[in-house]
């Protein structure tokens, strides 16, 4: 298992090596920084002696290796835009995005199963095709749609939920959370649902799909033979086994959820990372920019990790593949 | 629009702001689109930081709500006599920096050796100055290479940072490609202090008790937040979360005003929009047809775009009436506008095709022209408009619109045939568009000059017109220089920028066309 774990963290290293070649092989047509990072009356000398300065002039392959290099030893470098140090702004921007996803994914998780698994047991009721059909709506309209919908209906008509930002937060060390405070759960609300939308329709339809087939297999005739309670029936044993593929698909899909909240967190003002990349799109931060990609490509890996471990540990037959 | 319309707005808003009654102290909350990126004042030449940061630091003058130039840390100028040019400032007395610190003239010197070092973005505005002499603790001499009328409105924006302070923590130089102490922490003389900073997420100031001026305005708390996204900043508005906006985009105008307990402060920024041909360039970039030459080198074909170009129009349609049509490279009523030189090229179809066949394209030709799509308002709209103008003529505009973050890259490249400028000029004078849009370029001047516009006798005028101090005089040179760009057709001006900002209808603001925005002058009640 120690081996297992180590083989995929080093492999981790090459993925983000490739993430991070690919990323500046294409931040040559992002724009110019300089030009943003100057004002119009700066001169051309001045404008090429900061150009020297951060290196811009040198060939690609070298700036990729000065980059790389540093990230190696934990040198993040500093943003061409704020001048900050890189990982201190990531640092502080994570706990916003990765509470964003997690509350995301539960709402579409409480709601998708459940749903889920009524529309799968009564495949033609009229509240499922209701479901059916509103959440294919849902999954229709594009993020921001949605997220300015919710803005100007809790916002601005009837003034329940604050449109922006992330309301009240309580500071534990570096991580600053809005899960403590009453205003920060009321100004999560409406960018969680926007950003869960998706995933809730998602997890929804999979484990209808799932469960349905399951409801078809041998063992739960048998069992239903057998005269076990519907109950029983349903929650543990179909369901149980309706579970292993879509935790495989939902965990796959929270790496997704932190990396593309970009749009969800560009609408309501979410200090996440997703904002910060769209920022430093705006101003050219290219170190920026390097290290957010390199960060993602990192915690799809870390998920896929965790992922894997979780389905070894769910479904015994794979424990067995791996012992032999 | 006329001329007088900039001073118009600014004097209704300060007329407001006098029958307002006294009002209770507020906490006040505003938004922008664009965060400013360091408080330190020398670091980068860009409106958001220096606007924001002109409500902690303060220069040795001010602009006052009208532009007018006025006392701030020095309380009287003079041009320096004997034999040596320049201007004597003589300090304000009892003035304190936040921490404490008493402000004297070896602050003024610091701070001109920190701006004027090579790691500052904003030396370009002591390139006249020879030398900077303290006198004594409350006089200081800036000695400039030649007579220079204007320095000292052209230093409004050049903000005092106190010696100890910034010895004390490190920050005697701009920070350039990593953070010092000044990018986050300040500690100005100015009206307000800075509580709080959180860059891109929020940033809090409260007033400075100890300043020498007398407070007009009755904010408690400033809450500053920027929102990036038009949709979102409108809303945060309409929900009444923040009490103030700038800008918002032109179409959300009529909303807002519609709403009750809401209004819009609209104006027109000192900002021109103008079409820039490439002088220099042998020939077309993007034409099918006309390969080896380039038409627009022919003044004609220039005068032809002028005239092809109905700019009411798309002041009408595109910019909803909100933008003012322009002449000259600088709005009108800014300080040197050529009042001699105020009739735009007439809007006429056959006249353009007129001089078109004259200049022998009877048939017109296709070019390149390239757009902004995300730096001024509704840029690429207009320049939908211009081209489907323009083809009327026989002008087919191949229209490249791009972000800005690569536009300037481009046009340094000379990948256009004709391009869309915006321009603001810094020092609020006819001076200034002259130095960067119409002088030779040569690495100093002319650095926005992409097309490479070259007259001898703009470039042998404006050295002369820098250092002449008979107002008189230096008018009859700007008036020369502005009929040779109008008469050569150098660019084509368009209009100048709307500016619109919203906010509750309990709040007072100023609003002055270099869209800065100042907290001493908001009421909130």
């Amino acid at each position: 298992m120690a081996y297992f774990i180590l083989k995929r963290l080093i492999q981790s290293v090459f993925v983000m090596l490739a993430v991070a070649f690919l990323a500046f092989a294409l931040f040559r047509f992002v724009g110019d920084p300089i030009s943003q990072m100057t004002g119009v009356e700066t001169t051309i000398a001045d404008q090429e002696r900061l150009r020297e300065e951060l290196g811009l002039n040198d060939p690609f392959l070298v700036q990729f290796a000065r980059f790389s290099g540093k990230m190696l030893v934990g040198d993040f470098g500093f943003s061409y835009r704020t001048r900050q140090p890189i990982g201190e702004m990531l640092l502080s921007r994570i706990p916003a995005t990765l509470e964003l996803g997690t509350v995301a994914l539960l709402i579409s998780l409480l709601v998708g199963i459940p749903a889920g698994v009524y529309t799968a047991l009564r495949p033609r009721g009229a509240v499922t095709q209701a479901i059916l059909i509103s959440t294919l709506v849902g999954v229709s309209i594009p993020t921001f749609v949605i997220g300015i919908f919710l803005i100007f209906l809790f916002g601005v008509q009837l003034g329940w939920l604050p449109t922006f930002g992330r309301g009240g937060t309580v500071q534990f060390g570096w991580w600053r959370s809005s899960l403590f405070t009453v205003d920060g759960w009321r100004a999560l609300v409406l960018p969680a649902l926007t950003l869960g939308v998706y995933q809730l329709t998602l997890t929804m339809r999979l484990v209808r799909a799932e469960m349905m087939e399951v409801m078809r297999t041998d063992f739960i005739r048998f069992a239903t033979a057998r005269g076990l309670p519907m109950r029983a029936l349903h929650y543990r044993h179909a369901l149980g086994n309706t579970m292993i593929p879509v935790i495989t698909i939902i965990g796959l899909q929270f790496g997704g959820v932190i990396a593309f909240s970009i749009v969800t967190e560009s609408v309501f003002q979410w200090p996440g990372m997703g904002l910060l990349f769209l920022e430093s799109i705006r101003f050219v931060d290219i170190p920026v920019m390097g290290v957010y990609l390199v960060v993602i490509a990192f915690f799809f890996v870390l998920i896929n990790l965790v992922v894997d471990l979780l389905y070894l540990a769910i479904d015994p037959r794979l424990r067995v593949k791996e012992a032999a | 629009m006329t001329k007088h319309s900039l001073k118009r707005l600014t004097l209704s808003a300060a007329l407001l702001l006098s029958t307002a009654l006294a009002a209770e102290a507020a906490t006040f909350r505003w938004a922008a689109t664009t965060d400013p990126q360091t408080m330190d004042p020398h670091a980068v030449n860009a409106a958001p930081v220096t606007s924001f940061l002109n409500n902690i630091y303060e220069g040795l003058v001010r602009r006052g709500r009208d532009m007018a130039i006025e006392p701030s840390l020095a309380t009287a100028w003079e041009p320096l006599t004997g034999g040596e040019t320049g201007w004597r400032f003589t300090l304000r007395k009892g003035v304190k920096y936040q921490d404490g610190a008493d402000f004297t003239a070896d602050d003024v010197l610091f701070s001109y050796e920190r701006a004027s070092s090579e790691a500052s973005d904003v030396r370009s505005w002591f390139a006249p100055v020879a030398s900077v002499r303290v006198v004594d603790d409350y006089t200081i001499d800036f000695i400039t290479k030649a007579p220079n009328p204007l320095f000292p409105d052209s230093i409004a924006n050049f903000l005092i940072l106190d010696r100890g302070w910034a010895e004390a923590n490190g920050a005697q130089v701009p920070s350039r490609d990593v953070e010092n102490f000044a990018t986050r922490n300040t500690n100005g003389t100015g009206p307000f202090k800075l509580a709080k900073r959180d860059p891109g997420i929020e940033t809090r100031l409260v007033p400075n008790d100890g300043w020498w001026d007398t407070r007009e305005d009755n904010v408690t708390e400033a809450i500053f937040t920027p929102i990036g996204n038009a949709a979102t900043g409108l809303a945060a508005l309409l929900s009444g979360e923040i009490d103030f906006i700038s800008p918002i985009p032109l179409q959300d105008a009529e909303q807002v005003e519609g709403r009750a307990g809401f209004k819009v402060l609209q104006g027109l920024e000192a900002r021109v929009i103008v079409l820039g041909f490439g002088h220099n360039k042998a020939a077309l970039s993007y034409s099918d047809e006309t390969t080896g030459k380039n038409p627009f080198q022919d003044v004609r074909v220039r005068e032809a775009v002028g005239h092809a170009i109905d700019v009411d129009t798309i002041n009408r349609v595109v910019m909803r009436g909100k933008a003012a049509p322009i002449d000259q490279l600088q709005p009108a009523g800014l300080s040197g506008y050529s009042n001699v030189n105020t009739a735009r090229p007439e809007f006429n179809i056959d006249t353009a095709k007129a001089a078109l066949a004259d200049a022998g394209y009877p048939n017109g030709f296709s070019f390149g022209l390239m757009c902004t799509n995300d730096r001024y308002i509704n840029d690429e709209a207009v320049c939908r408009a211009a081209a489907s103008m323009l083809a009327k003529v026989g002008l087919n505009a191949k229209l490249t619109a791009m972000p800005v973050r690569g536009y300037w890259d481009e046009l340094r490249g000379g990948n256009y045939d004709m391009y869309l400028l915006g321009w603001s000029p810094g020092t609020f004078d006819a001076e200034h568009p002259i130095r960067f849009l119409a002088a030779t370029p040569n690495g100093n001047l002319g650095t926005w000059n992409f097309g490479g516009y070259s007259n001898a006798r703009v470039d042998e005028l404006l050295p002369l017109i820098q250092s002449e101090v008979d107002l008189v005089k230096r008018q009859a040179m700007l008036d020369e220089v502005a009929a040779i760009l109008k008469d050569e057709v150098a660019y084509v001006p368009l209009y100048t920028e709307p500016l619109i900002w919203a906010m509750k209808e309990n709040v007072t603001v100023t609003q002055r066309p270099d869209n800065f925005f100042m907290l001493r002058w908001v009421t909130v009640q």
